[in-house]
């Protein structure tokens, strides 16, 4: 792309804001425009189900041949949360999420037990099966769920990731987050905890987000607390140029879970594991904004050339839409 | 494109319907939109005063049919009358008698008629009657015969017959024939000269006419005046009445009330003499639901006056609830402000409406940290998640007897109000604001907190607004409109202001 740079000069007042119209002028979406120009008209209410409930989620992926972190046990009710200890005894390291739950919600790590018997979070910390049934009774009664209505706890396979990312990440697993419209790979970002998130990847809570090169898979910035670094905080490594293993699997997923899911604008989540590869971890259906700032790229810059590619070629292959998206947003060295 | 204009027509059908319903409220009902504007009614006291002369004594005062009809608050006074109204083929007499009395007596009659637009003066359905002939001689018929052909010459409708000579009596250079007859009729009647003039003159013409009274409607105008002389015509179809000084315009409510219509005398006093009546008028302020054309008008239904007292109450709230739910819409979609739960501060607005912002404010906080330290303690407990909230709720309430107790005990009397403060939100919160307080940190948790709080003083402060509260209970149908723009922020597709300073990382790129 011959794009004319051109040095903006920095005014006094963007040591605190940017004014709508700089906002605008760098295609950067906000979330009155995100619900109004792509969720509302691309993602109709009914689909939403498909998304909201992570059991209905990985059904669809396996069905479609992807593969998601293997589910252990679901327990649907207070009876199954009393057999947990059973259930959950030949696993050594496990995940207990809200099936329904949104933003990482809820979501319980357990690395391994210790000599007593208890958990281990990845921190460190230990867990009674008391409090572990508590916390399972808690997402039974709906308390991380969307709407608050009853729901059911998913059991399943701790991911460990692929060694090259969890260099950059203190203690919490870094996952991939595509956004996607219409299929079009648009903007891509790891996710990286630090000391401050407590093994969280949410960018609000000190997580590091990282923008990738859609192109290559390669890191191309990092963005901790909405202030650009090269570093991670904790770990003193290179955040920048990172390479993400099976980059092209990653591209290929996330297209198949827009087609399978039918919704237009959508966040696709992965984690990639050392052994088993990238891992369909859910599927977003308002993904948020943050990711941007990762890449220091507003999102329209990459929604309206998808936009108006979609509306010459309806019909495109998934080949040719990441062919298209390589080609249209990758990043020049 | 056609989700737009759909949007369009919305708004802009709200915005006709809301805003017509208004301006016809203000305009026809008389409701004042502002909430300073003042309804006035009228109090008319007439006095009939005279000197009794020992005889049997009978005083009857003509009273405007109207008033006397809408029950417009009539009263009189007079001691050791007898009184009562007489109420003959829709005419009505008030009829004051005694035995004996001697000296200058009083009698007095008031009346209250709303600030309206109509007089009392308004045209008179009728069966047709013949024109009397005033039976004019010599000199005098022929300048009437003069006046009244110069008139006819142009018109034979009774309505310009009458503007045409009335225009002629007050005209300034007076012909011949017109001074010959004042002159006359000066001699013969004193002050009401040229009206009865005027109403021969019409008579001759062949339209009925008789005389009729009035009351001058102006506050300046302190002490009594008498009764003010008007035209009352008859057009072939309807009594109508005018004023002979403004022979061209309509009578103007505002400005005159008739008093007594259909020729008969105003006032007739046997066993008195020098009798006359003298008016005094006071504005006054009345109340709203007293409007006599609001009353009437099926509108009424679309103010609080539709409702029996007992529900008002509850209605004052329930209005004000859109307008805080409009400042939230404001706050988190345009502004952008974190809140827990969506409508949870326009119910903690609600109950600072009732107690004093600042106290409201303390006992919010006392409550939800003296809550959040019990459910720290409850979560020991490793309850589930509905009984534990209703834990929350139980403690919440006993928090606020307590509360209730001490600050009735330290004679703040405010404390007992404190119940009104919605127990279940607040449990609610306590349970919310924990989650977070676990999840995300103290710090988000907290920024939520204080986020709902100050929305919540907004929506407040907005309720609180007396004008905004006048529109909600007089002009309800003004919620449309809010509506509207609740419907265009609902489309707002630009930046947040919080978006602002979340993406100001983009100065660099």
């Amino acid at each position: 792309m011959s794009e004319n740079i051109h040095v903006r000069r920095r005014k006094w007042w963007h040591r605190w804001l940017l004014m709508p119209g700089e906002l605008r002028e760098r295609g950067v979406v906000g979330i009155n425009m995100r619900n109004a120009r792509y969720l509302l008209p691309n993602n109709p209410r009914r689909l939403y189900r498909l998304v909201d409930d992570k059991l209905q989620t990985k059904a669809l992926a396996e069905a479609h041949g992807l593969s998601v972190p293997e589910t252990y046990t679901v327990i649907r009710s207070p009876h199954d949360a009393a057999r947990l200890e059973q259930k959950l005894a030949k696993h050594p390291s496990f995940v207990i999420k809200p099936a329904c739950g949104s933003g990482g919600k809820g979501v319980l790590v357990i690395d391994g037990r210790d000599a007593m018997g208890r958990f281990l979070k990845p921190s460190g910390s230990a867990l009674t099966v008391a409090e572990v049934r508590h916390h399972v009774a808690n997402i039974l009664a709906g308390l991380f769920s969307l709407g608050g209505q009853r729901d059911q706890a998913l059991v399943e396979y701790r991911v460990h990731p692929a060694r090259v990312l969890t260099a950059i990440s203190y203690q919490g697993a870094p996952d991939v987050r595509l956004v996607m419209l219409h299929g079009y790979p648009v903007m891509a970002m790891l996710r990286a905890a630090t000391r401050e998130s407590d093994g969280r990847a949410n960018l609000h809570q000190g997580a590091i987000g990282i923008g990738i090169d859609l192109a290559t898979g390669r890191t191309i910035r990092a963005v901790h607390h909405g202030k650009p670094v090269t570093r991670h905080p904790d770990l003193d490594v290179d955040l920048i140029g990172v390479q993400i293993p099976q980059w092209e699997r990653i591209l290929e997923i996330a297209v198949t879970c827009q087609e399978m899911t039918g919704l237009g604008y959508l966040g696709v989540d992965l984690m990639v594991d050392e052994t088993l590869g990238p891992l369909m971890i859910e599927v977003n259906a308002r993904p948020g904004l943050a990711i941007q700032m990762a890449n220091g790229v507003g999102l329209m810059a990459r929604l309206d050339p998808v936009v108006l590619q979609h509306r010459m070629h309806p019909g495109a292959s998934w080949e040719d839409k990441i062919a298209f998206s390589k080609q249209q947003f990758a990043v020049e060295e | 494109m056609s989700d737009k204009w759909k949007l369009a027509v919305a708004v802009i059908v709200l915005l006709l319907v809301g805003s017509g319903v208004a301006t016809y409220k203000t305009l026809r009902l008389g409701i004042p939109f502002w909430r300073g504007e003042q309804v006035h009614d009228w109090q008319i006291e007439a006095r009939v005063s005279f000197i009794a002369t020992g005889r049997a004594l009978k005083a009857r005062l003509s009273l405007p049919a109207t008033a006397v009809e809408n029950h417009a608050g009539q009263e009189s006074g007079s001691l050791g009358y007898h009184y009562h109204i007489e109420n003959n083929l829709g005419e009505y007499t008030a009829l004051w008698s005694a035995a004996q009395r001697e000296g200058s007596q009083a009698l007095y009659y008031r009346l209250r008629i709303p600030e309206s637009t109509r007089s009392g003066g308004e045209p008179l359905p009728a069966a047709a009657v013949e024109a009397v002939n005033p039976g004019f001689t010599g000199q005098l018929l022929e300048a009437a015969t003069a006046m009244v052909t110069r008139a006819t010459s142009l018109t034979h409708d009774p309505d310009s017959l009458f503007v045409a000579l009335f225009k002629q009596i007050q005209g300034e250079a007076g012909a011949q024939e017109l001074v010959v007859l004042k002159r006359h009729y000066q001699k013969e009647h004193g002050e009401n000269a040229l009206i009865q003039m005027g109403i021969d003159l019409l008579q001759m013409a062949g339209v009925p006419a008789r005389i009729s009274f009035g009351v001058r409607l102006d506050e300046k105008e302190t002490g009594s005046q008498p009764p003010l002389p008007l035209v009352e015509y008859f057009d072939g179809a309807y009594w109508k009445v005018r004023d002979p000084a403004r022979p061209g315009s309509v009578l103007d409510g505002r400005a005159i009330f008739v008093w007594h219509r259909g020729g008969g005398p105003l006032l007739e006093v046997t066993g008195g003499e020098g009798s006359r009546v003298v008016f005094t008028v006071v504005r006054d302020r009345i109340p709203m639901a007293t409007l006599a054309d609001l009353r009437e008008s099926p509108l009424l239904v679309s103010t609080i006056l539709g409702l029996p007292l007992s529900e008002r109450a509850v209605f004052r709230y329930v209005v004000l609830i859109p307008l805080g739910a409009f400042v939230v819409v404001v706050m988190r979609n345009i502004l952008g402000v974190a809140t827990l739960g969506t409508f949870m501060p326009v119910l903690i607005a609600l109950a600072l409406l009732e107690i004093p912002l600042a106290r409201g404010l303390i006992m919010f906080s006392v409550l939800v940290a003296a809550g959040l330290w019990f459910r720290f303690l409850l979560s020991r407990l490793n309850l589930l998640v509905v009984p534990r909230v209703a834990a929350c709720v139980v403690i919440v309430t006993l928090l606020m007897m307590l509360l209730g107790v001490l600050g009735y005990r330290f004679g703040m009397s405010v404390g007992v109000q404190v119940t009104l403060f919605p127990m279940i939100i607040i449990a609610w919160t306590i349970e919310r604001m924990s989650l977070i307080w676990e999840e995300e940190g103290k710090r988000s948790a907290i920024i939520q907190v204080a986020g709902s709080l100050m929305v919540a003083v907004l929506a407040f402060m907005f309720m609180k607004i007396g004008q905004v509260q006048y529109w909600a209970f007089y002009f309800p149908e003004l919620l449309l409109v809010l509506l509207a723009g609740i419907l265009m922020i609902g489309r707002y597709t630009g930046y947040r202001l919080s978006e602002l300073f979340r993406f100001k990382t983009f100065a660099d790129s």
